[in-house]
């Protein structure tokens, strides 16, 4: 009765969206706290969902109660390019979380996302060639190579100064800020470091992950940390002192700062989901999240999706990234699941009518569970909008400052003279 | 004569002394019992038990009681006849959160029976706002008497208005400042902030400048207390009234409250710097200095536990610029949602 539909599922950036379902009086139903926000993207979803609808109108099957030919599952909508993104997915599995190579992992993401195209060599050069400009560097400005204030401060300076080896006459120029599509919604690549290695400009994504890449090459001690919408880098001083770097626009941050997004609640902080310094396990975690939005992009939710994102959770049950993403899953499967029903989801009286199939309750009552999960966290949606106007305000006058007082207080302390 | 007349009154006061310290220790007896739920909980009780105990048994319970009882009328006609505009299943919690706070906040017209009565909201009182010079400026009593309270006596007060209408109105602290934290379905946890009636977000407490990332992460700081950890917050009012009208004690008194308080709330930074002190002036008076040496040597460990939590000290005098930031900085810090 009900033939094979393949919808065009739209496939969101990461993080991503958080949608939701008019609160239906069912007793396993919970509205949520977010839903009020996010009229736009409700309508958004409204929009793709009434594409879904149109799509698989012809077979809705008047009966809403004969269920044999509904799927629950999402269907499978991809191509040769699966089965990269399934090695490259294994290749994970089997490698030990707690001792890995980042820009190995780094690189076999991206080129999964250009169906394994990319040039590895290239790759490892130019990270080769940056190692050694740094340790040239290091050794010009008699940096003490056994500090990693040195050696991190030294990376900062690569990231946001330009930077001359006097000996060689070779130049290095600050990386730039790509304000163009920096979700990557348009271009996902955009996201990528092969992009920022190729172009010299990037954003809150591929520069840290940049910056982690050449810290594991010299040798320095540098994490990955999350704040709303955003990644930053934190390095600990040798008396565990903890320093912020924000790499779109090159400068040495307070936590006052991160905080003046407005968009952390102290449960996130008490949860630990933003600000934390990231370990290698934490960190890999974070690298499944990127498998996973790569192959979202590209092939959609399906169920191989769910399972990068529940190797994400296992790592780091925390990892708020790899939570939205579970939850656009379950939502993208109810959409799914309801659309063959005939229901649309965002209309509270029509939901209603879910009561009749137990497995769209379920699966209604995961979205719900879902959510649940991220609020406890302490996740609050932050309006891209609001994140652009923070991201500017790092040029402030007070966080100028700031970053001043950051790098003086670091320069006379790290030059091996100092030391001896 | 005179001889006997001094002994006497010396007598007299110790007596006086001795009285004092049994509603102390009955106060004491009652808090401890809560939190081993020996005793129902009632935060409404144990405040005013605390009150009393300062007060040398001179808090005039019947009309403390009086005036609750009318604020409790009071916010039931609201719940009556004023409509909120929430579509959410907890909207019954929530109403009942909205007419605590306009119980506290509005001016609310009354007709009884033809007659119009007035409520007047209760302000904020600049003077004395950590009771230093009189610890009944932080009191509940006291601000059901003059309407005028500070970020001790409004949030408590608060709490007990929603208590006796059967809701819970979580305390949560901040450097030298209590605030009220709430959660709803539709925005989760959220702030309401009585010392000048602004729903603030969470990074206005942040900005005070003295809040350690550290301290939040550890819940030193902007966690939702539950029942015992606020019972844990009287606990150390009670240590601290005991101080101010016993001022030579030995300590003993004040270390238990500290220990029963942390027993409930380990990070509590208060109980935790009063048990220092409390310490230090111990030693502070012990004779032989290498047992002196020795016991600072572990003060100082305490003062590190306390530092490590995401404790710093924020100075008295920057307290009331902060507070004022909120009304100053409205659109910055304002929760647009509610």
């Amino acid at each position: 009765m009900l033939a094979q539909v393949n919808p065009i599922l739209p496939s969101a950036p990461v993080p991503s969206m958080h949608v939701l379902y008019p609160s239906a009086n069912l007793p396993i139903l919970d509205s949520k706290t977010q839903q009020q926000q996010q009229f736009a993207e409700i309508n958004w979803e409204v929009a793709q969902f009434e594409k879904l609808r149109t799509q698989t109108s012809c077979n809705i099957p008047q009966d809403i109660n004969s269920t044999s030919n509904i799927r629950y599952t999402l269907p499978f909508n991809g191509s040769d390019g699966a089965n990269i993104y399934k090695e490259a997915y294994n290749k994970l599995r089997n490698m030990n979380a707690g001792n890995y190579c980042v820009a190995d992992v780094i690189f076999d993401i991206e080129n999964a996302y250009f169906d394994n195209r990319q040039d590895k060599r290239e790759f490892t050069l130019y990270i080769e060639k940056a190692a050694q400009f740094l340790t040239d560097k290091m050794n010009e400005l008699d940096y003490d190579p056994e500090s990693n204030v040195a050696k991190n401060l030294l990376l900062f300076q690569f990231f946001a100064e330009p930077l001359q080896l006097k000996a060689a006459k070779q130049k290095h120029l600050p990386f730039k800020y790509d304000f163009d599509d920096y979700m990557g919604v348009k271009d996902y690549s955009k996201m990528f470091v092969t992009k920022l290695m190729a172009t010299g400009a990037g954003q809150c994504h591929s520069l840290p992950l940049l910056y982690l890449i050449l810290a594991e090459k010299i040798g320095a001690e540098a994490y990955l940390a999350f704040s709303p919408n955003h990644s930053y880098i934190k390095f600990p001083d040798e008396k565990k002192k903890w320093y912020n770097i924000e790499l779109t626009n090159g400068m040495f941050t307070t936590p006052a700062f991160i905080l003046n997004s407005g968009y952390i609640k102290a449960e996130a902080l008490q949860s630990q989901i933003y600000m934390k310094s990231l370990n290698k396990r934490e960190l890999l975690s974070q690298f499944y999240v990127d498998l996973a939005g790569g192959y979202v992009h590209k092939f959609g939710y399906d169920d191989f999706a769910k399972q990068i994102i529940d190797s994400a959770l296992e790592l780091y049950p925390d990892n708020i990234n790899a939570q939205m993403m579970k939850a656009t899953y379950y939502n993208r499967l109810f959409e799914f699941v309801a659309s063959q029903l005939g229901i649309n989801p965002f209309d509270k009286a029509d939901l209603q009518r879910i009561k009749g199939n137990p497995r769209a309750v379920a699966i209604l009552a995961e979205v719900n569970k879902q959510y649940q999960t991220i609020d406890e966290l302490g996740y609050e949606k932050m309006p891209f909008e609001a994140y652009e106007e923070w991201l500017k305000s790092v040029t402030d006058e007070k966080n100028k400052q700031e970053n001043e007082k950051f790098k003086q207080q670091f320069k006379g302390s790290i030059t091996r003279s100092v030391r001896n | 004569m005179r001889l006997l007349l001094v002994s006497i009154l010396f007598f007299s006061i110790c007596v006086a002394a001795q009285n004092q310290a049994i509603l102390f220790d009955q106060s004491y007896l009652m808090l401890h019992n809560m939190l081993d739920n020996k005793e129902p909980y009632s935060f409404k009780k144990a405040v005013l038990s605390t009150e009393n105990a300062y007060l040398d048994g001179g808090l005039d319970t019947i009309e403390v009681n009086k005036k609750l009882k009318l604020l409790h009328s009071v916010s039931l006609i609201l719940l009556e006849y004023r409509d909120i505009q929430y579509a959410e299943k907890d909207k019954e919690t929530i109403h009942k959160f909205a007419s605590v706070f306009q119980v506290m906040h509005d001016s609310i017209n009354i007709k009884i029976n033809g007659t119009l009565y007035r409520h007047l909201p209760y302000q904020y009182d600049f003077s004395d706002v950590f009771g230093h010079d009189n610890p009944e400026n932080l009191f509940v009593s006291k601000l059901l008497a003059t309407r005028k309270g500070n970020c001790h006596s409004l949030p408590y007060l608060y709490k007990i208005i929603a208590e006796d209408l059967g809701v819970e109105a979580n305390l949560a602290l901040a450097p030298n400042h209590i605030y009220i934290k709430h959660k709803s379905l539709l925005d989760g946890w959220y702030n309401t902030e009585l010392t000048s009636g602004i729903f603030p977000v969470d990074a206005w407490l942040m900005a005070s400048g003295y809040m350690h990332i550290d301290a939040v992460t550890n819940g030193v700081y902007m966690k939702a207390l539950d029942k015992k950890e606020s019972i844990a917050l009287l606990m150390i009012d009670l240590a601290e009234y005991y101080n101010h009208r016993l001022p030579d004690n030995d300590g003993k008194f004040v270390l238990q409250c500290c220990d029963a308080a942390l027993s409930a709330y380990p990070h509590f930074a208060k109980a935790l710097i009063l048990k220092a002190e409390t310490h230090k002036k111990q030693v502070d008076k012990s004779e032989d200095t290498a047992q002196r040496d020795a016991a600072y040597k572990d003060l100082a460990k305490e003062y590190s536990l306390i530092h490590a939590l995401g404790y710093r000290n924020m100075p008295e005098s920057m307290y009331l610029n902060w507070l004022l930031s909120l009304k100053e900085q409205r659109t910055k810090y304002e929760n647009k949602k509610l």
